[in-house]
């Protein structure tokens, strides 16, 4: 009986530490990645890991709400561009660390999205941008670059089993793109297969309702969010 | 303020759209001085309006095709020349053509290369490795710089009487930097290579005074005022320093990187008007008014949410009380609302109109501004 009391004993004491050091990680984790600490991030991640903590864990609650976070304190005006910049980086490689072991898992990507500046536009830096967020989210991102014809949005849809298309102007000569785009997308009958949104400096909500969008985001944090709101429609 | 030509260093300038010119030519200077002679002035154009007729016509061109477009010196100085026939330009429009091959010329000057859209180009990163910034070197033979100076001479060939000639849209600094480098990367490159980063900001800007006074002096030589895509000309010399990439960063980091660049290409100058390219600029406000030789301000408020003007009312009211003359865009449909709101002391309005009549009407009711 005292060997079993004992056993009991210190079954709780080593699942009391180690749930400690889980939240120590995580926690740790989390920090480095709001910090854009890109090795920081690696060396916690691994030494969560080699300390047998879930990579889905890791993931879950030290990888992503610490993006979470940088998405916060850019839209507090804490946190610009660079910062954001920094931190997906590091976020991402703490991601590669724990991929193989998530490779294994039923695990899938918070979604599939596809983004692209719109035809006639070369600007990237805000679909860069968003790319780097949603992927920071948890996205599987493929970026179709600049100047992107509908055809190739099309494409995008029918060959990489997309959720979400992301589209980006900067121009007010090329945001009408956005709604020719749009149109080619419903007239391929792929419209119900996938959510719209839409960003750039000329773009409004009421713009996004006027062409049938999903939804607008004023800048890369706010287009994480509409993602995760619209994916989790679906 | 640093207003160091005055009255007597005008010279006579005969337009025949403009025959008030030295009258808007006054109007203007005393709004360099935060002054009103009569009213304040006002610029009737849309931006960039010849460049977004033509933009349909080449839409189709495949990328050599438009480069070849913008190239085509005779044909650039013709669309400008065929935008203003017949026209009278009311109020303080100058009739203005100034080279153009996009914001990014500045930095292709240094041997690297645009890409070419319908109404403007695109830099193609040159730095990859930090190596390759030892062959940025300013090249006077460079296609890019010998087409600004064809591009100014062949329109200067044809001005007589008819419109001013500018020189190109200079951006040097922190903006030329992101354009050899990819403005993403660059800020990454704030936190990782800091010491490059402030390198490349040191020859971003080295040469910038020799290339202006290079311009400025094609122009001076034949009784050319000094302007540019602003459309606001100075007997002086006129220069729009600005930092769209600071709209990406931090206040710390504009001050280390950028501040020290706009105080020294700043310093030669008459007549320095800003461009606060929205608002993403405009938080770096009190570092850009820090330089004494700023003397004005444009206000973009930019598209999308940011427009209309009535909610930056607060904003310009406050530029008004610390005696900062202001350009504000404005739509026609705001007009009355702004009036009703603002007092006209120190601001440049500017608005996109559709015909002569319709400026005139809007002359006569900013005239009974008070």
């Amino acid at each position: 009986m005292d060997d079993g009391k004992h056993d009991l004993q210190y079954a709780l004491f080593i699942h009391l530490n180690l749930g400690v050091a889980m939240e120590q990680y995580l926690e740790q984790i989390s920090q480095a990645v709001v910090k854009g600490d890109q090795n920081a991030t690696i060396e916690l991640v691994q030494a969560a890991v080699d300390a047998q903590v879930d990579a889905n864990t890791i993931m879950q609650k030290g990888l992503i709400p610490a993006m979470s976070d940088v998405g916060r304190l850019y839209e507090q005006g804490e946190y610009f561009v660079p910062e954001m910049l920094i931190s997906a980086r590091a976020m991402k490689a703490g991601l590669e660390i724990i991929k193989p072991l998530l490779a294994g898992s039923d695990l899938k990507p918070a979604g599939t999205v596809a983004v692209g500046t719109v035809k006639g536009d070369l600007h990237d830096i805000g679909k860069n941008l968003v790319g780097i967020m949603l992927e920071g989210a948890g996205f599987s991102v493929h970026d179709l670059g600049t100047d992107v014809s509908p055809e190739q949005f099309i494409e995008a849809i029918r060959t990489n089993q997309v959720d979400l298309i992301g589209m980006s102007a900067l121009l007010t000569t090329t945001m009408p793109m956005m709604e020719t785009t749009t149109n080619a997308i419903t007239r391929a009958g792929l419209r119900n297969q996938v959510k719209i949104i839409i960003g750039g400096a000329p773009i409004t909500q009421a713009y996004a309702d006027k062409i049938g969008a999903d939804g607008f985001a004023p800048d890369a944090s706010q287009a994480v969010k509409l993602a995760i709101n619209l994916v989790n429609q679906r | 303020m640093h207003r160091q030509d005055t009255l007597q260093d005008w010279w006579e300038i005969e337009l025949q759209g403009m025959p008030h010119f030295d009258m808007a030519m006054k109007r203007v200077y005393a709004w360099f001085e935060n002054e009103i002679i009569d009213r304040p002035p006002v610029r009737f154009m849309a931006h960039n309006a010849f460049l977004e007729r033509a933009s349909e016509d080449i839409a189709h061109f495949s990328p050599a095709e438009k480069k070849n477009w913008w190239f085509d010196t005779e044909l650039q100085v013709d669309l400008f020349v065929k935008s203003i026939a017949g026209r009278q330009f009311h109020g303080e429009t100058f009739p203005v053509y100034f080279p153009n091959l996009g914001p990014d010329v500045y930095a292709a000057f240094y041997d690297t290369e645009l890409e070419f859209g319908e109404i403007t180009s695109y830099s193609v990163p040159f730095i990859q490795q930090w190596e390759d910034a030892d062959q940025l070197v300013l090249d006077q033979n460079n296609q890019y710089f010998q087409k600004i100076e064809e591009l100014t001479r062949h329109a200067i060939e044809r001005c007589e009487g008819q419109f001013m000639v500018g020189y190109t849209d200079l951006h040097p600094g922190l903006d030329c930097v992101a354009a050899w480098r990819d403005p993403l990367q660059l800020c990454y490159d704030l936190y990782d290579n800091p010491d490059q980063v402030r390198r490349l900001a040191d020859l971003a800007i080295a040469d910038f005074e020799y290339i202006y006074n290079h311009f400025d002096t094609m122009l001076k030589e034949k009784g050319q005022l000094s302007v540019s895509w602003m459309g606001i000309p100075s007997f002086g010399r006129m220069h729009i320093p600005s930092c769209d990439f600071s709209a990406l960063i931090s206040q710390e980091f504009f001050e280390q990187f950028g501040l020290p660049i706009l105080q020294c290409e700043s310093k030669t100058m008459t007549h320095n008007i800003f461009h606060i390219d929205g608002k993403g600029v405009a938080k770096h406000l009190e570092a850009i008014l820090s330089v004494p030789e700023i003397h004005a301000l444009q206000w973009v408020q930019g598209v999308g949410d940011d427009y209309p003007i009535m909610q930056w009312i607060s904003f310009i009211k406050d530029l008004q009380a610390r005696d900062i003359p202001v350009i504000v865009d404005l739509s026609t449909e705001d007009i009355d609302d702004f009036m009703d709101a603002m007092d006209p002391k120190g601001l440049f309005l500017w608005l996109a109109t559709e015909n002569e009549l319709e400026e005139i009407e809007i002359l006569k009711r900013i005239e009974r501004w008070t």
